[in-house]
């Protein structure tokens, strides 16, 4: 008859205590800048104040238009906000599951090798693949 | 008679002014006449001077000379100026842009011959020592783990890896250890072809996205513990098939949303029935003992995995959830599935911390009914570096935790806890040291230390 034995409650309540430690240590960075997020002051492009002289009859039109202007600037401001660059995507990707590999430890040839492979075995866009391919080859060492 | 008078003085005055004119020239007249003695004074006198002005006008031809001389060392010397001018400047201007972040040059691949065609060979080799409860302490060679990687162009990419281990031999005549046998598997092989941006087609002996695991993790230096989470013995962790992948990414931060589907042969039964102790999770490869082809029971089996990756901030900040499933007769008549499962996760904070985990479940016909099998696993790995301690080596160390459990109901129920550190003596060289505590099976505590190397 299979007897189980009891965990040992002490070594797990220490294993716990010190997992929550670490990850409240982790979390203090995002929380920092969660922080800094919250206590800067609103944005609401939307809001346009109107115009007091406006007429009742065009107050309207003369609303919808700067709400429109408004959205459209928005999807600008959206439509040229930062891409992510092949260094970035390279400190995202290259060292999520291994220890990072130096962009000259290969050479360009072997990285576009490695790449495809890296990008079959953690199934990563093509997008970003291209991107890491060209920062990788771009330093790479020889 | 006054104008005659007046005619005379008039005439008497010219005459006059002639002879005073007369007079004065006399004495010039008169001068005219030297004495021959004046004359070689004079003649002398001339002499010495027209060599005077010879000796002057060669003195002046001289000093012309120098003259030209000085200007003509002057001139080189202006054109030397110059040139060191221009020398120093080009050095000002060659040490400005060396000080200066040159933009990357786009490096064109420096042999023709392999921008085409590429061969390498990645992996892994690890060597253990263990000690195990019951035996006494020994160094293993673990395993040595080549991977073959070959692209043929843009779209074309074919994988072959390999384990190679090293174990006692056998005595044939009273079965003690006697010797050495070395066995050579080979762990995966498939080929890829991206068809396009959102989708790659893979077929062959494939790692299988059940969970992350396999794919990611199970490497002996990517493993930040020696030995597998117990659970991922209830999934298998290759299939022969063919399958879809791809992702899609959306936003600007980096989301991305992947899948995964496949077809493969399936789980089989070891002895055909359906006995729950008989399920074969690794076998069913297509080729039999007799060199007859053919799936071991009727169905393949069919599979696939949805993860959405989300960093949140900046680089190794960022969540991964994914879940997979794969269901296919298992047992020669093809009268029983099995079905498995997984939800897997990952988070990291920043650089240093990182935790993942995966929840295992499965379910399998068999001859005493439903068996359901179910395990779950959780690590987490923290890099002393992000304490930022002035203390030597600290910065190479990193701790590691893991608690993992496993019920098969057919016998197996246990459960484990593991904690270890890591020492990197480089990004790629390791030396794990683990201890776990088992519980629930007759092993007692085990001690691991793994030397391993990726290249």
């Amino acid at each position: 008859m299979k007897m189980i034995m009891q965990p040992k409650q002490p070594l797990i309540r220490f294993f716990l205590m010190g997992l929550a430690v670490l990850t409240l240590l982790g979390l203090a960075p995002a929380l920092r800048g969660q922080d800094a997020k919250t206590n800067a002051p609103a944005k609401d492009p939307a809001r346009t104040a109107e115009p007091e002289t406006a007429t009742p009859g065009n107050k309207e039109q003369i609303g919808s238009t700067n709400s429109a202007k408004a959205s459209a600037e928005v999807k600008q401001t959206r439509s040229v906000a930062k891409q992510l660059t092949g260094a970035e995507l390279y400190s995202m990707h290259c060292a999520r599951c291994h220890p990072e590999r130096y962009p000259n430890d290969r050479t360009s040839a072997q990285w576009k090798t490695v790449a495809m492979h890296m990008r079959v075995r953690a199934n990563l866009p093509a997008d970003h693949f291209r991107k890491l391919l060209k920062y990788l080859q771009e330093n790479s060492g020889y | 008679m006054k104008n005659m008078g007046t005619k005379h003085v008039f005439t008497a005055g010219l005459w006059g002014a002639v002879c005073a004119v007369a007079v004065a020239l006399i004495p010039g007249v008169r001068a005219a006449e030297v004495s021959e003695e004046d004359f070689k004074a004079l003649k002398e006198e001339v002499r010495k001077l027209t060599e005077k002005m010879d000796r002057m006008e060669k003195v002046h031809e001289t000093d012309e000379q120098i003259k030209q001389k000085d200007q003509e060392q002057i001139k080189q010397l202006q054109d030397k100026l110059g040139e060191t001018q221009t020398t120093a400047t080009e050095a000002a201007r060659k040490a400005d842009a060396a000080t200066q972040v040159q933009p990357p040059i786009y490096r064109v691949p420096d042999d023709s011959g392999s921008v085409n065609k590429n061969f390498m060979i990645l992996g892994d080799a690890e060597v253990q020592y263990a000690k195990f409860p019951g035996g006494h302490g020994t160094f293993l060679f673990a395993d040595f783990a080549p991977i073959f990687l070959y692209r043929a162009g843009d779209r074309i990419l074919f994988e072959a890896g390999f384990d190679a281990t090293l174990q006692n031999g056998s005595n044939p005549n009273n079965g003690h250890d006697s010797g050495q046998t070395s066995s050579f598997d080979l762990s995966f092989a498939q080929l890829n072809y991206v068809i396009n941006d959102y989708v790659t087609l893979a077929a062959g002996n494939m790692l299988l996205p059940l969970g992350t695991y396999a794919q990611r993790s199970a490497g002996g230096w990517v493993n930040k513990i020696p030995d597998d989470p117990l659970p991922r013995d209830l999934l298998p962790g290759t299939g022969i098939g063919a399958q879809l992948l791809g992702a899609i990414p959306f936003g600007q931060s980096g989301q991305i949303l992947n899948y995964s589907v496949y077809g493969v042969n399936g789980p089989s039964s070891s002895d055909g029935t359906a006995a729950p102790d008989q399920l074969d999770l690794g076998g069913n490869v297509g080729l039999h003992t007799d060199n007859t082809v053919g799936n071991l029971h009727g169905r393949p089996s069919g599979g696939g995995r949805l993860g959405w990756f989300f960093p949140f901030g900046p680089p190794h900040f960022d969540l991964e959830l994914g879940g997979s499933i794969m269901s296919g007769e298992w047992d020669d008549a093809g009268k029983h599935l099995w079905t498995g499962g997984a939800v897997d996760a990952s988070v990291h904070l920043g650089p240093y911390l990182e935790v993942k985990g995966e929840y295992i479940r499965t379910k399998y016909g068999s001859t005493v009914g439903n068996i359901n099998p179910s395990g779950w696993w959780i690590q987490g790995a923290y890099k002393l570096a992000g304490l930022r301690l002035q203390l030597p080596g600290i910065n190479n160390l990193e701790t590691v935790g893991r608690y993992d459990k496993i019920n098969d109901h057919i016998g197996n129920d246990s459960e484990r806890e593991t904690v270890g550190l890591i020492y990197y003596f480089s990004n790629t060289l390791l030396l794990e040291g683990a201890y776990e505590f088992q519980h629930g099976t007759s092993q007692g505590d085990v001690m691991l230390l793994q030397l391993g190397y990726g290249f």
